[in-house]
């Protein structure tokens, strides 16, 4: 101590090293084991089969990421610029899709490995979305075929039918999903019928085989693609009438207006189930149900799995996406989280047929979302959707906080969508 | 020591310093100095965050900036909301210092809590005010509900939002500000405060004539620190913006520049443009920075 003090100079370099070296520090040493890292986004109910994979290989530990969806995407997108830092094993949505499959050089060609083989594992349309000219980007997880999740007793209140099958008789098309909106405010004038003017729209548009761009040569389309009006002038009408409690779903408002009980339906996806639960809690348990979704079906979300090249064992990260992706996996994942397959096989399987909800009124949901799933036509993206998109969720939501009317939303949501992809 | 002509003690008495502060230049060289050229060379190009440098050497990316009324808007909100919170910061923080100047019972308590707000963490205090400005639920609406004012949708007009937004700033850098003017009252010396009072000044009068012009330093200082910082502003208004996607509102009515910055970059992967707006940004803080310095130089005179 004291040579030290005596040459301070020696002193500072070592805290200059010392800097340095943390600086510089990498990854320290796993013990002969392989460690692997998985990263999504939400939770994807991963957990419990995580440790039956360690277990059943001894040599492999998983080490676990979960942000929210936005960070997710961000910090990915960030490590795939700087070259280092990503997981093993990335969650990839289908919306964010299209962005990563332009820079797919940056992932592994899960054909090298032999995903091939599995192909015929996933509903076509599924396994179409994660490929491109023989490039295997993600194997895919999920989908979300979609429901309407309603409140029983606000329809009862309003003097409305309650039984699943007499709601899904009374609202076989939006059309009619708007028209029985007018009859519930006219009873129940402080409840709003739907979440939010977005929701609705973005499950209509997603029962339409294109949105903003064609599928044949991705040109923008949403100036004469009469889904795309349609879809936003319903919704939009709903937002004008006030019918929509006017929050944007997974934000904290959403959250507090599920337990307050704000609005009585939601199109709800498989996925959304839980967060329903989460946010409701015991306040509202049993008091939703679930039945079939106006238009029948449509896709909403669903994910992949993709292996990026940085990732140091692409052969053990592939191993265990493929081995997640199983339909065993998959299985068990829909019976306790409520994850909706994208394996039709698993629609077959007598246990997700019988599977009910006891929170929501004890809705058959294996039934309901596997014929939603059998129903499902994928819908096209475009290259440039997520840039899109938002721009027509903003005009909806200036429906709804009042400072424009439908026509004006529409023409300025159209103007912004074109300025988006200059 | 002792008298020790060695080399070695003379080398040491003239590169230690040196050595000692060597770490702070080495980690400004690191994270300062190469990542400012860094972008410097990233905005002179068309550059994607994913698939990197797409070519085309020149000012492309400032020309284009220039023309974007984003941009203006943008600026023009950073700018309202800084101002928005500034102002009453200032004064608030001034008369905080002055209380607290005062002779108190436990003093240290009330000048720890005034720092609380600031030690917070800034998603702590984002996600709070974004539920207490709620529209629905909202306490701000509640209570204003009290005094029959119908209840304001505080994301959706600009107004409304840059108010919430500088209230969040103020409520996190008033105790700060106040803390630094204390630091700096007590160093005022009490000979002047002795001559006011032989002359019969107000207490009023007093702390503007004596107290304000005495703590001119930390003024300038808490003036050029603030505008840096308001003018960074990104945590509190994108949080406030809950499932926006980070516009700041349907019409980008509280997006400001670091937000627009974190657009262009994180969402729409235009690394060139964001580097090109960051410079510039840069600017705009050098600039009001000196403005702001010169208006307390000019209006708070010397004792």
């Amino acid at each position: 101590m004291r040579k030290l003090t005596r040459h301070p100079a020696a002193a500072a370099m070592a805290a200059a090293l010392l800097l340095l070296s943390a600086a510089c520090g990498g990854s320290g040493s796993d013990g002969g084991k392989v460690t692997l890292t998985v990263a999504t986004f939400g939770e994807f109910g991963y957990q419990p089969l995580f440790e039956q994979y360690e277990k059943d290989h001894p040599g492999i530990e998983i080490r676990s990421r979960v942000t929210d969806f936005d960070t997710h995407f961000k910090t990915l997108s960030t490590q795939l610029a700087a070259g280092r830092g990503a997981a093993d094993v990335v969650a990839v949505e289908e919306q964010q899709l299209p962005t990563y499959l332009q820079v797919k050089d940056k992932f592994v060609n899960l054909a090298d490995y032999g995903a091939e083989g599995l192909k015929d594992r996933w509903a076509p349309w599924k396994w179409a979305q994660g490929t491109k000219d023989g490039y295997v980007m993600g194997l895919g997880t999920d989908m979300g075929s979609l429901a309407m999740c309603y409140r029983r007793d606000y329809f009862e209140q309003a003097g409305l039918p309650t039984d699943r099958e007499a709601v899904a008789a009374l609202m076989p098309t939006w059309a009619d999903y708007a028209e029985l909106a007018g009859r519930f405010t006219a009873k129940l004038p402080k409840i709003k019928f739907a979440d939010s003017a977005g929701t609705v729209y973005t499950a209509m548009l997603n029962q339409s085989p294109e949105n903003y761009f064609s599928a044949k040569d991705d040109s923008y389309i949403a100036d004469r693609n009469p889904s795309v009006h349609d879809a936003f002038y319903l919704a939009g009408g709903l937002a004008a009438a006030h019918q929509t409690a006017a929050v944007t779903t997974y934000t904290p408002a959403w959250n507090v207006a599920i337990k307050q009980g704000s609005f009585a339906t939601i199109a709800c996806p498989a996925w959304l189930l839980t967060q329903i639960k989460e946010a409701g809690g015991d306040a509202v348990r049993g008091k939703w149900d679930v039945t079939t979704v106006p238009g029948n079906s449509g896709n909403q979300g669903g994910s992949f799995l993709t292996v990026p090249k940085q990732s140091e064992h692409p052969r053990e990260a592939y191993d265990l996406a493929r081995w997640l992706t199983a339909p065993e996996q998959e299985k068990r994942l829909f019976l306790s989280d409520g994850i909706l397959p994208s394996e039709p096989a698993v629609y077959q399987d007598p246990q997700i047929i019988a599977h009910t909800d006891e929170y929501f009124s004890n809705a058959p949901i294996g039934q309901l979302y596997a014929a939603s799933a059998n129903q499902l036509r994928p819908n096209y993206r475009g290259l440039h959707d997520a840039d899109v998109r938002p721009e027509f969720g903003k005009a909806l939501g200036r429906i709804e906080d009042g400072s424009q009317n439908v026509g004006q939303a529409w023409a300025d949501a159209l103007k912004m969508g074109s300025e988006a992809i200059k | 020591m002792g008298k020790r002509g060695s080399f070695v003690a003379r080398l040491d008495r003239k590169a230690t310093p040196f050595l000692f502060i060597a770490p702070f230049f080495a980690v400004f060289a690191v994270f300062g100095v190469f990542p400012l050229l860094y972008t410097t060379w990233v905005s002179l190009h068309d550059w994607d965050l994913l698939a990197g440098n797409r070519g085309g050497f020149g000012f492309a990316n400032y020309v284009e900036l220039f023309g974007d009324p984003r941009f203006y808007n943008a600026l023009v909100n950073t700018v309202g909301i800084f101002l928005l919170a500034a102002v009453p910061e200032f004064f608030l923080a001034l008369g905080f210092a002055e209380l607290l100047n005062r002779k108190l019972r436990g003093s240290t308590w009330w000048q720890t809590g005034v720092l609380v707000p600031n030690v917070v963490s800034v998603v702590a205090v984002g996600v709070v005010f974004t539920q207490l400005y709620g529209r629905d639920f909202g306490v701000v609406n509640e209570v204003l509900g009290w005094f029959g004012v119908p209840p304001v949708n505080w994301q959706a007009g600009r107004w409304s939002s840059h108010l919430a937004v500088a209230s969040m700033v103020m409520w996190r850098w008033t105790g700060y500000n106040a803390l630094i003017y204390l630091a700096a009252m007590q160093a005022v010396p009490q000979d002047l405060y002795e001559a006011a009072e032989l002359d019969g000044a107000s207490r009023w009068r007093t702390f503007w004539s004596v107290t304000v012009p005495g703590i001119r330093p930390a003024i300038a200082f808490t003036a050029v620190a603030g505008t840096v910082n308001g003018l960074q502003l990104f945590a509190e208004p994108q949080l406030f913006d809950a499932g926006g996607g980070g516009t700041g509102g349907n019409d980008r009515q509280f997006q400001t520049l670091a937000m627009y910055l974190y657009e262009k970059g994180f969402t729409k992967f235009d690394a060139g443009y964001a580097a090109a707006l960051s410079w510039v940004v840069f600017l705009v803080c050098v600039v009001f920075a000196v403005v702001n310095y010169r208006l307390v130089r000019r209006f708070v005179s010397s004792p």
